[in-house]
């Protein structure tokens, strides 16, 4: 279905935004509530009357580095948010893909789980309050400026991987942590058949190391050349005495695992994990597609390798990161030219899908994306959040299409 | 309906004799009315026949773990039905290599913590009150604990539920699930939202190390802008708990902790971590504490010493008890640069009020908790208690904090609830109450203002 002629609106107050949301009920306009887009990938299409651009809203509202929170305006990027923060050796692990352009408020609606959380601490624990412009215009904070906060229902947590579909995230507040004295990136190539033992003794190593990444192409996103495939990048970040042992250990436990050569890398090693968090999300023209699968790495080891051996008949290439320490997989699948790439993505979806029944997709500009199994299989309790949706946003207006509904319009 | 429940789980799984229902009235805060009946579940599916009975009778129903409570989130309102976990106090699943465990909601939290000791992991949420309370009660109520400050709290930790519902129907929630993140909404629902059945939670490895300081200071402000100035200067222990005078000498002449009685004020500090690192946190430590002026360092050289301090911490409101005939425990966060005024304004409105206050509480965290003295037969000291606990919310508010940081609303702040919150901002959370308890019948008169209704759309 063709989009209807949008209009847009870009507010730079929380007044504005309740404005716009305000004269859009009355006149019972469909929302699309827009970032940057850097997780456009993720959901379905949103059939919507106006567009609200978040971009503008933004900037810190309140910052008092003592007490260890920040609050910002929805629409300030994740790049500001760490700069600011920086200033003061603090930092908020959110660990999303593009952070130049990525708005906070799209980063946490989409939900995303980045690299670091298994020591870090999930988005979702980062943020101790929410202030969000409802359906029908309401604006309605819930948590505050505290680190311990029981008073009412956690309502941020609802916001958080919504899609933007109960509310309108316009402002949120974040407990800090303190940034680790030294930062370190260690790099190697992974022999045949190394894979199992290194993602095993990398989980044993789970509680020095912040990150471990296994990949597997996606060369041009991370290394700028073609390269060899099976690396292996982890993540160091320690107090200053502790960086040696650290890297000893991580050097050792590889050593163990088969894995003889180990390259230090201490030159931008955030940049190196960055462009390996980008490359989840990035495409290959309108011929390549990327799944997301949350779980347990040693068991999506194996799992993914048939699936390797599974898409072999369809010719498509398939390149993937494992992430050791929290389990996710991503899996991007490509052909060589876009129509015969449109014409397998259907019976591709389906493998996938045999193989991983949750795989979610994360990235896909093929023009038939609509028509694939985006979200995997529907959770457990998919009814109850149909009618958390109906209570929040009654007329269906905030990003229809974007996710799960219960009644397809479209 | 008392046959109704009988028939489904079986007489030994139902009280209704006045002398036992007696017990299930309080909490440990309040005292509710005589329940109905008393149920006893073993199972998910007693939990659902329990529901489905209480829907077809259409009287409430009111989740209880250990009834340690303390905002009256546990009482049941006359006739209800109480739910008591007590029976379903197994560990179901233990997956070492994954660092996470299911457990029915009535396992003790400190048992878990102890059967899993064997792995060198815990359950790192640890409330004082952890050799009784329930992780059914710690899901109800979020709750937290000394060492919440590096952990987190139990919203942290817990990764999946099962839930009964309104209707008696089971369903269940993953934070890993793709969209609205039902586990984290549900952590802290006080028993409005639904019955946790079971509940899948994160344990946490055990440090390499651990060092325990007692800091004694002769005043409570030094005592507050040392915690602020640990945490401006970057570091973050994994508790950092204080004590006043009042506490140190009733702690003290019960349990014999080891504390400084001529200290007006104690930091128990205690860091985790890798060995190498815990030699420079305590020259940091130690440095910021001697700058804001500490008497007396005491560094635990032993286990033993280690859960000594501890023990004196953590048996603090018992050792209260012995001091006063009732007292009142406030529960309230402010930001943690607020801390030394928050302290100083609590003084001065239990005092204006004529009573006494022993402070110990979750200083790190911001997160305050005076313990008003006061006798309940006197019925000035009980309007008395009532105001200055009043006033110390709303010097909690003013100062950017809110009513409670970890005890929960239950009945006791449900009618203070409106300092916080506008009715706009209660609105969604009615919401999300309604679409888990559109009978009412979940916990009725708890958390939320009485009267509050979602208001009309439009
Ligand atoms: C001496 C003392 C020290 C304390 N220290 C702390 C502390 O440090 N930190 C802290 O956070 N709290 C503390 N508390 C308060 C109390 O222990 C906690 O709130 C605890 O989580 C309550 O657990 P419980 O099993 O006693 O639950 P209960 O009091 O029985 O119930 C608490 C709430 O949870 C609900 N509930 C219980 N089980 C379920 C279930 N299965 N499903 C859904 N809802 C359920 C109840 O309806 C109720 O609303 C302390 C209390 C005392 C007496």
């Amino acid at each position: 279905m063709p989009d209807r002629k949008r209009s847009r609106v870009a507010p730079t107050t929380i007044t504005m935004l309740q404005e716009a949301v305000i004269s859009a009920r009355d006149h019972s306009y469909a929302l699309c509530i827009r970032g940057a887009g850097t997780l456009d990938g993720m959901g379905g299409r949103v059939t919507a009357d106006l567009d609200i651009h978040m971009t503008h809203l933004k900037g810190i509202a309140a910052f008092e580095p003592g007490d260890l929170t920040i609050g910002t305006f929805a629409g300030t990027t994740l790049a500001e948010l760490t700069a600011v923060l920086r200033e003061h050796r603090l930092m908020a692990v959110l660990d999303a893909p593009h952070p130049q352009q990525a708005t906070i408020g799209g980063t946490l609606a989409g939900g995303w789980l980045g690299p670091r959380r298994h020591r870090f601490g999930r988005p979702r624990d980062a943020v101790i309050g929410t202030t969000v412009v409802m359906a029908d215009g309401r604006i309605a904070s819930s948590g505050g400026m505290v680190v311990k906060n029981v008073t009412g229902y956690d309502l941020s947590k609802l916001y958080i991987g919504s899609f933007g579909t109960l509310g309108i995230l316009a402002r949120v507040n974040f407990k800090v942590q303190p940034i680790p004295a030294r930062i370190r990136a260690i790099s190697a190539r992974l022999p045949e058949h190394t894979r199992e033992r290194v993602i095993e003794r990398m989980q044993g190593l789970s509680g020095q190391i912040s990150a471990a990444l296994l990949i597997d192409g996606f060369h041009r996103e991370i290394d700028g050349e073609d390269g060899s495939d099976g690396r292996l990048v982890v993540l160091l970040e320690t107090s200053e005495i502790l960086l040696e042992q650290a890297t000893r250990d991580t050097r050792g436990a590889l050593g163990q695992a088969g894995v003889p050569e180990a390259t230090i890398v201490d030159l931008g090693p955030m940049d190196h994990l960055q462009r390996i968090i980008d490359a989840g999300v990035a495409t290959i023209g309108e011929r390549s597609i990327t799944y997301r699968v949350l779980g347990d790495a040693d068991d999506h080891e194996r799992r993914s390798s048939q699936l390797s051996a599974d898409l072999s008949r369809t010719g498509l290439r398939m390149e993937r990161i494992v992430d050791a320490c929290n389990g996710d997989l991503f899996v991007r699948l490509s052909d060589r030219d876009s129509r015969s790439f449109a014409g397998k993505l259907a019976d591709c979806d389906e493998i996938v899908h045999q193989h991983f029944p949750r795989a979610i997709v994360v990235a896909c500009t093929s023009p038939i994306r609509d028509q694939l199994t985006i979200w995997g299989e529907h959770p457990a309790a998919i009814e109850k959040m149909h009618l958390l949706k109906s209570a929040f946003d009654p007329d269906h207006r905030l990003n229809p299409g974007r996710f799960l509904e219960a009644t397809t319009n479209g | 309906m008392i046959q109704r429940l009988t028939d489904a789980l079986g007489a030994d799984s139902v009280l209704h004799a006045p002398e036992d229902l007696a017990v299930y009235r309080f909490d440990g805060y309040a005292t509710g009315a005589t329940p109905g009946v008393v149920v006893l579940p073993r199972t998910t599916r007693d939990i659902c026949a329990v529901m489905k009975v209480a829907k077809e009778f259409g009287v409430p129903v009111v989740a209880r773990g250990a009834g340690t409570g303390l905002c009256g989130g546990a009482t049941p309102g006359l006739g209800a039905i109480v739910v008591s976990f007590a029976r379903m106090n197994r560990i179901l699943e233990l997956d070492i290599a994954r660092r996470r465990v299911r457990v029915q909601p009535g396992v003790v939290n400190l048992d878990l913590s102890t059967d899993v000791a064997r792995h060198r992991l815990f359950y790192a949420p640890d409330p004082a009150s952890q050799r009784s309370c329930t992780i059914g009660g710690n899901i109800g109520t979020n709750a937290g604990g000394p060492h919440c400050l590096a952990y987190g709290t139990t919203t942290s930790h817990v990764l999946g539920l099962e839930v009964v519902d309104e209707h008696g129907e089971v369903f269940t929630t993953h934070i890993d699930d793709i969209g609205y993140d039902l586990t984290g909404a549900l952590v802290g629902g006080e028993g409005t939202l639904g019955m946790v059945s079971s509940a899948w939670l994160r344990l946490t490895r055990m440090p390499q190390s651990v060092r325990v300081w007692l800091v004694a200071f002769g005043d409570i402000d030094s005592a507050s802008e040392t915690v602020s100035a640990i945490l401006a200067a970057g570091i973050v222990p994994t508790a950092l708990e204080m004590m006043d005078a009042t506490i140190i000498s009733a702690v003290e002449a019960v349990y014999h902790a080891g504390y400084p009685t001529d200290a007006a004020a104690v930091l128990l500090i205690e860091s985790a971590g890798f060995e190498e690192d815990m030699e420079r946190c305590q020259t940091d430590i130690a440095r910021i504490a001697r700058d804001h002026g500490a008497l007396s360092w005491h560094a635990a050289s032993s286990q033993r010493e280690r859960d000594a301090l501890w023990l004196g911490r953590k048996s603090a409101a018992g050792a209260i008890g012995s001091m006063t005939p009732n007292y009142y425990i406030q529960d309230v966060t402010v930001p943690r640069t607020k801390l030394p005024h928050a302290l100083r304004a609590v003084e001065e409105a239990v005092r204006a009020n004529g009573l006494r206050v022993g402070n110990v509480f979750h200083a790190g965290d911001g997160n305050l908790h005076p313990l008003i003295m006061y006798d309940k037969r006197n019925a000035y000291e009980v309007a008395a208690v009532v105001e200055a606990g009043t006033q110390i919310l709303t010097t909690a508010i003013a100062l950017g904090g809110t009513i409670s940081g970890e005890h929960g609303i239950g009945s006791e702040k449900r009618e203070t609830l409106g300092l916080v919150y506008s009715s706009d901002d209660l609105d969604p959370m009615l919401r999300l109450r309604d679409v888990f308890n559109a009978s009412g019948l979940l916990n009725p008169e708890k958390i939320f203002p009485s009267g509050a209704r979602c208001a009309e759309v439009r």
